[in-house]
């Protein structure tokens, strides 16, 4: 209670009363602002969107411009959505069983080139997409894999992998030792210990990471632009860039996409929130 | 029917335990090791070759060893200085100004107030979502007839005709920065407020008892503390920038007339519009080195503020 025996300056009155009110609300309008724009449009009709004077709320809201965006055959919407569902499961499936195996390794085992091998996955997390497009393509053209889920599913993984590796490595340092040790005194073997001991105890951290994957994976355009060629290939990135290259743009399908697209992201987002933060600044506050 | 068997002499195993160890502990790396070979070693040693050759994709015909001619035409196009210039507008301009409004932000959303978990995942979202919708939303609030930027500002008296703004020279680098650093703040606002959440109560209070105000504890106290976590958020998101190349390659494709073209995009375009993998090497190289150095950089940095503490 000594702070009450202050008396508390004149900046300090300002900031801790209407400067925050003010500042929150302003940054909370700019934060949002521009989703609930594009939500607003979203309800519109044709006429009410493209109304002069602007005309801001919609008087007569319509799921109009969802169903059209879902049922369209020219930028069919419900395949783009099931595309980027099946490519980011199974990228988030792979990714964290390799990061998983390949964390373990480097929390635990004493090798030659470990600290090396980390600052490489640290390197790779710095690298330019673009700089991959070209040769990646070259490679997927050369074993066929054009206009398929694997060239995606494999292209992703130049980026999720090194940052799950980085988080697993984290994750994994912070248990202790013993009650693997004392497992494999009990004749677990060492595959053993990790799933029956290990795995259990990071499980939230590799859950996070896992939806981590999956939610970058989300995001990915550039490689899904480029390795696919056919309509029914493309993901929800691509789809929604396609649909504003068909003819002139239509703003209220296209809305819709923006909105369906992300939606299950913010949701997944919600839910790890914590962890990340966690797993984003843990190398750099310890610095 | 009867067997012989005598009494198995136990076996030296035939591999050493610690030996096993590290064999185990290596086959844990494999799957990961090849994924990283696969997607990003070999081909940034493609790259480098590519670099090399006469290679556009619809041009087999003319696909031969031309030495260093891809970079004695880069080195020749004033389009890549342009955009190389224009990449330092973009990453200074979009870094500085999601280091001040996500501090800001930060200091906000450390205040004790009803909802404030609530509001934190809210600022968050611009963050989170893909940069193709982040570029599609803002194209949207930009455009020149049914944009509400245009309407806001008009009805607002600071502006007396409509402007497009992506497709003016002038403006369109402002306009596509401004997204950015909307985009961008969250990820300082993170960042800052976990550092912020580290300064221990007891350092304010008594230096509140010793009479400093609030601007002198933020400046004696916040700042030195939060001096790593800024070097390490800055560093990483000045590279993160120079490579993006989703946000402007949604909303103006590099133009108007390259106004908004940086080094990444340019790069994109090579690679993606005008299938000439042979430049889009070089370039990829030259964004190589500069990730490089940056990186080198960063290290030393980083390690600087660690010898420090």
């Amino acid at each position: 209670m000594t702070r009450r025996h202050v008396p508390r300056d004149l900046a300090e009155r300002l900031l801790g009363g209407p400067v925050v009110w003010i500042g929150l609300v302003l940054l909370t309008a700019f934060a949002l602002g521009p989703f609930i724009w594009m939500l607003l449009t979203s309800l519109k009709d044709r006429q009410e969107l493209y109304a002069t004077p602007l005309q801001y709320l919609p008087v007569r809201p319509t799921f109009e411009n969802y169903v059209d965006a879902w049922t369209s055959p020219v930028t069919p919407f419900s395949r783009f959505f099931l595309n980027s569902l099946w490519v980011c499961s199974v990228t988030m499936v792979a990714t964290t069983a390799v990061s998983v195996l390949a964390g373990y390794a480097i929390a635990r085992f004493r090798f030659a080139g470990r600290d090396a091998l980390l600052l490489i996955f640290l390197a790779t997390q710095m690298f330019p997409s673009v700089l991959l497009i070209a040769p990646l393509l070259t490679q997927w053209r050369a074993l066929g894999l054009v206009d398929t889920y694997q060239a995606l599913i494999y292209s992703n993984f130049s980026f999720t992998v090194p940052f799950t590796v980085w988080m697993m490595v984290g994750y994994f340092s912070s248990i202790p030792r013993d009650l693997e040790e004392s497992a494999m005194i009990d004749g677990c073997n060492h595959f053993g210990a990790l799933c029956r001991i290990v795995l259990p105890l990071a499980a939230p951290g590799i859950a996070a990471t896992a939806i981590f994957a999956f939610v970058v994976s989300w995001s990915e355009l550039l490689f899904a632009i480029s390795f696919t060629t056919e309509t029914s290939m493309r993901t929800l990135s691509a789809g929604l860039l396609y649909m504003v290259g068909q003819y002139e743009v239509q703003w209220g399908p296209l809305s819709a996409g923006v909105i369906l697209s992300t939606v299950p992201v913010a949701v997944l987002f919600s839910f790890l929130q914590r962890h990340l933060i966690h797993g984003l600044t843990a190398g750099a506050v310890k610095g | 029917m009867t067997t012989l068997s005598l009494p198995r002499p136990r076996t030296r195993p035939l591999i050493s335990w610690r030996v096993r160890k590290l064999l185990i502990g290596y086959s844990y790396l494999v799957p990961a090791a090849l994924c990283m070979l696969a997607t990003v070693v070999v081909p940034i040693i493609l790259a480098i070759k590519m670099s090399l050759y006469a290679d556009v994709l619809y041009k087999p015909q003319d696909y031969r060893f031309i030495g260093l001619g891809n970079y004695v035409r880069l080195v020749q196009d004033p389009v890549f200085w342009l955009t190389l210039w224009n990449s330092v507008v973009w990453v200074f301009g979009s870094v500085i100004l999601q280091f001040v409004f996500g501090f800001a932000a930060a200091l906000l959303l450390q205040q004790a107030f009803r909802g404030r978990a609530l509001v934190r995942t809210l600022t968050l979202l611009p963050w989170i979502i893909p940069g193709v919708v982040v570029g599609l939303i803002w194209e949207w609030l930009y455009q020149p007839n049914y944009g509400v930027i245009n309407d806001l500002l008009i009805r607002a008296g600071w502006m007396h005709e409509r402007v497009a703004w992506l497709s003016s020279p002038d403006l369109a680098m402002a306009a596509v920065v401004f997204t950015n650093v909307w985009r961008g703040i969250p990820f300082f606002a993170i960042m800052l407020l976990a550092g912020l959440q580290a300064v221990p109560d007891e350092l304010y209070e008594a230096a509140h008892v010793d009479g400093a105000g609030v601007l002198e504890r933020f400046w004696h106290i916040t700042l030195p503390l939060l001096r790593p976590i800024i070097v390490v958020a800055t560093a990483t998101r000045i590279i993160w920038t120079f490579n993006y190349a989703d946000l402007i390659f949604v909303m103006t494709g590099g133009g108007p007339a390259n106004a908004t073209q940086i080094t990444s995009t340019y790069t994109l375009l090579q690679a993606y519009s005008s299938l000439d993998f042979g430049y889009a090497g070089a370039l990829s190289v030259v964004l190589l080195l500069v990730m490089l150095t940056f990186t080198a950089l960063y290290l030393r940095v980083t390690k600087g503020v660690e010898e420090t503490e």
